[in-house]
């Protein structure tokens, strides 16, 4: 390529940052660059263009007052002294926007945020193209690099006990949703599925398991009162949409030179047309990954429905049609978890992941029984299975520990975390800690976090640390009420959370969207956006920089440890999980935690 | 020809301040403006009042999940790019 002869000017009193970061590109490009200094009036700049006879120009402007009446003399002044028609022309900087410099007669007009790419692309008559790398984001196992070793021997020798105690408590039991789950495992063909081959056995065996509303729609083609098909035509233009969509998309990252924490948020408005849109907002804006969002009423209603459904209200209902639908407008670097941490279809949850191919699902039994409403014996004998699915399918799965949000001590939640965890490494599972990012009810009534929402939290971390080396995914969201509804505050919290989170070296966050504390309707896509902004911001931000824990810190987290322990012996001398957490001993209603009642008396011997 | 509203995914916030003697006050122009827009889904999502008057966020839905969304069979609209 012939190398250009550039000359760069700010028509501007001071700032030329940006001219001499492009200047540097144009000159590592091998083009010959001549930097004028600030604040030369037009007829001066265009004197200089034909005395160094340069054949492209580029203008800088930052401050706003006036440029569209300085701009335009000089592109008068240019075409009076023929200088116009024979170089090319582009302007640059905060003040410019590219409507006002095609207005004016510019050849391109560059705003903020330009790299030094695009300018290079238009001295060198070339299409801009975005770095190939934010095409191809890669997935990675978060789970990869850990041992899962434990650090405490006496909270591991009480894990062995508990658990052993549990495996031997499930052996002869099942639920519905465990046959379910088997239904759907053993009779359910995904592929025969997709290609639309019928599911006689499956059809014939599924509806008997199933609750009232679940087998009406199988048996009587009644519907949940919130939901609806879609028609041909709605199915037509999302499937356009998609792949537009999909043909214009980059995913650029957050981390910046930083390689973890993922990034995932939840979708889940109650409409996977919406739930789409709102993905490819994500993915677009830098998500690592989506959590999918199912109604709460799913986790009450014993068996999924079929079909290709929406729903008016939050979460969006699991159906195999929907799930399908939805993995095929995901990226292929996007991560997607499908929960199944709670309720009455947990294994099925598990199984219908591993069938559509999700990287993750989420599975935590003491939270099921203690803050999501589902009977600890049924939570218990379903929790098992569905950790057996999620290690055959080689799913990981992250620990929720939500209880936290009810009131339940964090040294309480992390014990039954710890428990699920230890259930998971026994069958062969790769789970996930996921201690709660946020301002809970506990640190608010002891008023440990005032003035400072760091510590507490930083003290969970180094005690699972020094407990068992597993990967730590903070949530969920982080930043749980520190949000507000105010876009600014919320956004901001949430990339001090994740910044936080960076600092720690954890491999994963799930964050929210600014309309986190907004009830008055559905989350909006420009709410994603802020957040994922604010993210990418704070890692920016504070780049590769370590957090150095405060005394307060690590005196907390040997605290948090020696309760972990404490609770664990507990449960292991009352002899009986589900005993345990009727009992409260894993969060009490003292706590504001209580045992739930969905699926009570379900649980068979076999 | 399409509407361009119809282009909006879901919900089309304003932010802005009102100049104003209280919260209550605020909160009823700002409706009121939305509904002189013509919008009628509307809902404040953040308002603070301070002595100047109220830093508000409001949010008209367009599109709430489980509608038929304009976007997805929208055409082109005026001044489109060919």
């Amino acid at each position: 390529m012939t190398p250009r002869t550039i000359l760069l000017a700010p028509i501007d009193p001071v700032h030329d940052v940006g001219l001499k970061m492009i200047r540097r590109g144009l000159k590592e490009a091998g083009h010959n660059t001549i930097l004028l200094p600030p604040d030369l009036p037009p007829e001066e700049i265009i004197q200089e263009i034909i005395n160094k006879r340069a054949d492209t120009v580029l203008l800088s402007r930052t401050l706003g007052y006036g440029v569209a009446e300085i701009l335009a003399r000089f592109v008068d002044l240019a075409d009076a002294l023929g200088v116009r028609e024979r170089v090319k022309l582009g302007i640059g900087g905060m003040a410019i926007r590219p409507e006002l410099a095609a207005e004016l007669g510019f050849d391109a007009g560059f705003g903020p945020g330009t790299t030094v790419e695009e300018a290079l692309a238009f001295v060198e008559d070339r299409e801009y193209v975005p770095e190939q790398g934010k095409r191809d984001k890669q997935k990675r196992d978060l789970t990869a690099s850990y041992t899962y070793a434990y650090g405490n021997s006496v909270i591991a020798e009480l894990l062995g006990q508990i658990t052993g105690g549990i495996l031997a408590w499930v052996q002869n039991k099942t639920s519905p949703g465990v046959l379910r789950a088997r239904a759907r495992e053993e009779l359910w063909d995904v592929r025969r599925w997709r290609g639309y081959g019928k599911m006689t056995e499956f059809l014939k065996e599924y509806p008997g398991l199933c609750g009232e509303m679940t087998r009406n729609f199988y048996l009587k083609g009644i519907m949940h009162p919130k939901t609806r098909r879609f028609t041909r035509e709605e199915v037509a233009a999302l499937e356009n949409y998609v792949s537009k969509t999909k043909e214009r998309m980059t995913v650029p990252g957050l981390q910046h030179s930083l390689k973890k924490p993922m990034v995932f948020n939840q979708y889940g408005t109650g409409c996977p047309f919406m739930d789409t849109g709102h993905i490819k907002v994500s993915e677009a804006w830098g998500a690592d990954g989506v959590i999918h969002f199912d109604p709460s009423w799913g986790a009450r209603t014993e068996g999924f429905m079929d079909g290709f459904l929406t729903h008016q209200e939050d979460g969006t209902v699991i159906t195999p049609a929907n799930l399908n639908r939805i993995k095929q407008s995901l990226e292929p670097g996007t991560l997607w978890q499908i929960r199944a941490h709670r309720g009455l279809n947990t294994p099925e949850t598990a199984v219908l992941a591993g069938k559509f191919q999700a990287d993750f699902t989420k599975i935590n039994i003491c939270y099921g029984a203690l803050g999501a409403g589902t009977d600890p014996a049924r939570m218990t004998v379903d929790g098992v299975a569905a950790i057996k699915y999620a290690a055959k399918y080689g799913l990981p799965f992250d620990i929720v520990t939500n209880e936290e949000l009810c009131g339940v001590p964090a040294h309480k939640a992390f014990a039954g975390m710890l428990i699920s965890c230890a259930l998971g490494l026994r069958l062969g599972g790769k789970p996930v800690l996921q201690p709660l990012f946020c301002y809970s009810p506990e640190v608010m009534v002891e008023g440990w976090m005032k003035d400072n929402y760091v510590d507490f939290n930083v003290a969970k971390v180094l005690a699972l640390r020094r407990i068992i080396d597993a990967p730590l995914w903070p949530g969920a969201p982080i930043g749980f009420l520190t949000h507000t509804e105010d876009r600014i505050q919320s956004s901001a919290s949430t990339a001090y959370h994740a910044s936080l989170a960076a600092m720690l070296g954890v491999d994963a966050v799930t964050i929210a969207s600014s309309d986190e504390a907004y009830s008055g309707g559905p989350i909006s896509a420009p709410s994603k956006v802020d957040t994922l902004r604010a993210v990418g911001e704070g890692f920016r931000f504070f780049g590769n920089m370590k957090l150095e824990p405060s005394p307060q810190a690590l005196e907390w987290s040997w605290q948090i440890e020696e309760d972990i322990a404490k609770v664990l012996r507990q449960v292991s001398e009352r002899g009986d999980f589900v005993g345990a957490l009727y009992d409260g001993i894993l969060g009490s209603r003292e706590d504001g935690a209580y045992p739930g009642r969905n699926g009570k008396d379900t649980v068979m011997n076999v | 020809m399409s509407r361009i509203l119809d282009r909006v995914m879901d919900g089309m916030d304003i932010e802005t301040f009102i100049i104003c003697v209280s919260e209550d006050e605020g909160r009823r122009l700002t409706l009121q403006m939305f509904r002189e827009m013509g919008f009628t889904d509307a809902d404040i999502v953040f308002i603070q009042f301070q002595g100047p008057g109220v830093r508000v966020r409001a949010r008209a839905y367009v599109h709430r999940p489980g509608d038929n969304y304009g976007w997805l069979k929208a055409g082109p609209v005026e001044g489109d790019v060919k």
